[in-house]
């Protein structure tokens, strides 16, 4: 089962939705991680790592560098010996085989195309020592560069590719391999923006088409959110927390969870807890409705189809998104009420 | 005069003089040495002899295969022995391979004299080893001075170190994600060393070569002192030319026949380092 390092009020809720989950018939265990730990020489590293990914699931690691998220996929990939315990996929061990014998496939943070070889080659390098006959392995090529949507491009080298295409090309190499489990490590990160957002729509494409098991690891809380049916939120070393994007999102069991997904206020109580509010679940209220803070509005800012507006409320500066409709008539230097519509307490 | 007339002249007085150097110092005695290469000593007219003599003579003939000969030698063993040290410095981690990283350099450090006279006290037939052999009742006689083997060892001390430097900064370019893709699809330790590594460094491979070959066919403080007196290195048959027998246009035409082995060598390291290859943009 799932196991959550941070105790707190929200954890009960967690562990509760994910036995829902995982009680259902069709959720077969794949990967699964037992009491894992990785040590360096200099210390760094994670300890006692627990987590199970299911069949056709994507899982992402998501946290700041290093918080350990590589490390744990390293050790997948059998890049790192772990220290101790024990990680199984199929319900075997993996730890004692080298990277070669195992079921993984990985891609890489740069792009680790053989610049030496064509595209043609670079994927057909692994084919050839399973000992593929060529017709099969060139249908193969041909069907997977068309997944990837990059036909057509066979003869080039890597340094002729733009850096999208290099990772197509790096995702298509392996999963020409049948991977049981596919190892993404911050694949994106280099890419500018709207390549980003490209390959992340392709990847969940790919992946719903073949339904095969992904670990994905970023540092992009966006893209955790946008690509991962389950997150793994890592803080040196430890998770956080681990749950799907909507629970981790609408309920974060730490305040580090919650400052590092999404926007949040946080406000100091007198009783030295923190009382936490996204800027969406801020509205503004009329006077003499209940509300929970009052201040003087600092800023208006249109932001497209909403307004972010910080309001001073004594010591703290509150963001609100508010519709724009509720903001008509509303200046800098207003005194305006506040109501948060939920919050959380750390 | 314009801006731009002047920085112009600005930029030509900054190449003038290492240009003047190089016409003086460079250019001005090859073509003096090429002209007297080509010249009759009595007559002062033109001829191919000091050029036959070299290529007719038993004795002359032998000088150059064995110069050849230790030259091939110590390139073949001095870059394989490079390319399994770069090896080892790149993909070992460890305080060992870390303090030899630092240490291999050191040959580079000593004056080449006092190396071949250390050279010479531990393997000549009265040296170090000698001695050590003479204490457990055995005398060892390498029989490795003036003979191409000592001459071969000492240039290994020099070139060594050298080839090693070239190609470990060829396989520090390799990136460990290269090596681990392809670790990751399957690639057998060996197989990713015959797939990846050596394709990726043999141009660092043939630059080492092509230097490491250079900088022995010429080579002088070496067989001069280690050297015996049939066959010699060029270097030594040079030297003669020049200081014992004083024939300055056979003197020249060796020194043209030197250049021409050494410029094969450098069109190869051009001829690499200009060829760029489809992947290489």
């Amino acid at each position: 089962m799932i196991e959550c390092k941070g105790v707190n009020d929200m954890e009960e809720k967690i562990l509760t939705n994910e036995t829902v989950k995982s009680a259902a018939p069709d959720r077969v265990i794949k990967l699964q991680i037992k009491d894992m730990t990785k040590k360096y020489d200099n210390g760094d590293g994670v300890e006692h790592i627990d987590l199970d990914i299911y069949e056709g699931e994507i899982v992402t690691m998501l946290g700041p560098s290093g918080c350990g998220k590589s490390t744990i996929l390293r050790t997948i990939g059998g890049f790192l010996d772990v220290t101790s315990g024990d990680i199984q996929i199929d319900g075997k061990s993996i730890v004692n085989l080298p990277p070669e014998k195992r079921p993984t496939a990985m891609v890489f943070q740069s792009y680790n195309l053989w610049p030496h070889m064509t595209v043609y080659e670079n994927l057909a390098f692994g084919l050839k020592l399973r000992k593929t006959p060529k017709d099969e392995m060139d249908r193969e090529i041909k069907r997977h560069l068309e997944m990837v949507g990059i036909s057509g491009m066979e003869t080039k080298y890597p340094s002729q590719l733009s850096g999208g295409q290099q990772q197509r090309v790096a995702i298509a190499r392996s999963l020409l391999l049948k991977p049981s489990v596919l190892l993404l490590d911050e694949p994106f990160s280099a890419l500018d923006a709207k390549i980003r957002q490209q390959m992340r729509e392709e990847v969940k494409k790919i992946q719903s088409e073949l339904g095969i098991t992904i670990v994905f690891v970023t540092h992009d809380q966006e893209e955790a959110m946008a690509l991962s049916h389950r997150i793994v939120v890592m803080n040196k070393g430890k998770f956080e927390q681990v749950g799907t994007p909507s629970e981790i999102y609408d309920n974060p069991a730490s305040r580090y969870v919650a400052s590092f997904i999404g926007e949040m206020n946080f406000i100091p109580q007198a009783d030295g807890s923190t009382m936490a509010v996204r800027p969406e679940e801020v509205f503004l209220v009329k006077d003499g409705e209940a509300c929970d803070m009052s201040g003087t509005i600092r800023t208006i800012m249109l932001l497209g189809h909403y307004v972010e507006t910080n309001v001073q409320c004594g010591e703290n500066v509150i963001k609100c998104y508010v519709q724009r409709e509720d903001i008509e008539g509303v200046n800098v230097g207003d005194k305006v009420n506040l109501k948060f519509a939920k919050h959380h307490v750390f | 005069m314009s801006k731009e007339k002047k920085r112009m002249a600005f930029g030509y007085a900054l190449v003038m003089p290492a240009f003047l150097v190089v016409m003086l110092v460079v250019a001005w005695p090859i073509v003096t040495a090429v002209q007297k290469s080509f010249t009759d000593p009595e007559t002062g007219g033109f001829t191919f002899d000091n050029y036959l003599y070299f290529f007719t003579d038993p004795n002359q003939l032998k000088n150059i295969f064995f110069t050849m000969f230790v030259c091939f030698a110590t390139v073949a063993i001095a870059i394989v022995v490079a390319y399994l040290l770069a090896l080892y410095l790149r993909f070992v981690k460890s305080p060992v391979a870390r303090l030899i990283g630092n240490l291999y350099l050191i040959p580079r450090f000593v004056p080449s004299l006092v190396a071949v006279y250390a050279m010479i006290t531990i393997i000549r037939d009265s040296g170090l080893i000698n001695r050590i052999s003479l204490l457990f009742g055995a005398d060892v006689k390498l029989g490795m001075m003036y003979h191409a083997s000592g001459m071969i060892t000492m240039n290994l001390w020099f070139n060594i170190p050298f080839a090693a430097l070239m190609i470990t900064a060829g396989l520090g370019a390799i990136p460990d994600s290269i090596i681990e893709g392809a670790r990751d699809v399957g690639a057998t330790k060996w197989k990713t060393f015959t797939s990846m590594i050596l394709p990726l460094s043999y141009k660092d491979v043939v630059v080492a070569s092509t230097f490491v070959f250079m900088s022995n066919v010429g080579s002088f403080t070496t067989p001069y002192l280690m050297g015996g007196n049939a066959p010699k290195m060029l270097g030594i048959a040079l030297f003669d030319q020049f200081n014992k027998y004083l024939r300055y246009e056979r003197a020249a035409a060796l020194s043209v026949i030197m250049f021409l082995i050494c410029s094969v060598s450098a069109a190869v390291y051009i001829y690499t380092n200009l060829k760029e290859k489809d992947w290489e943009h």
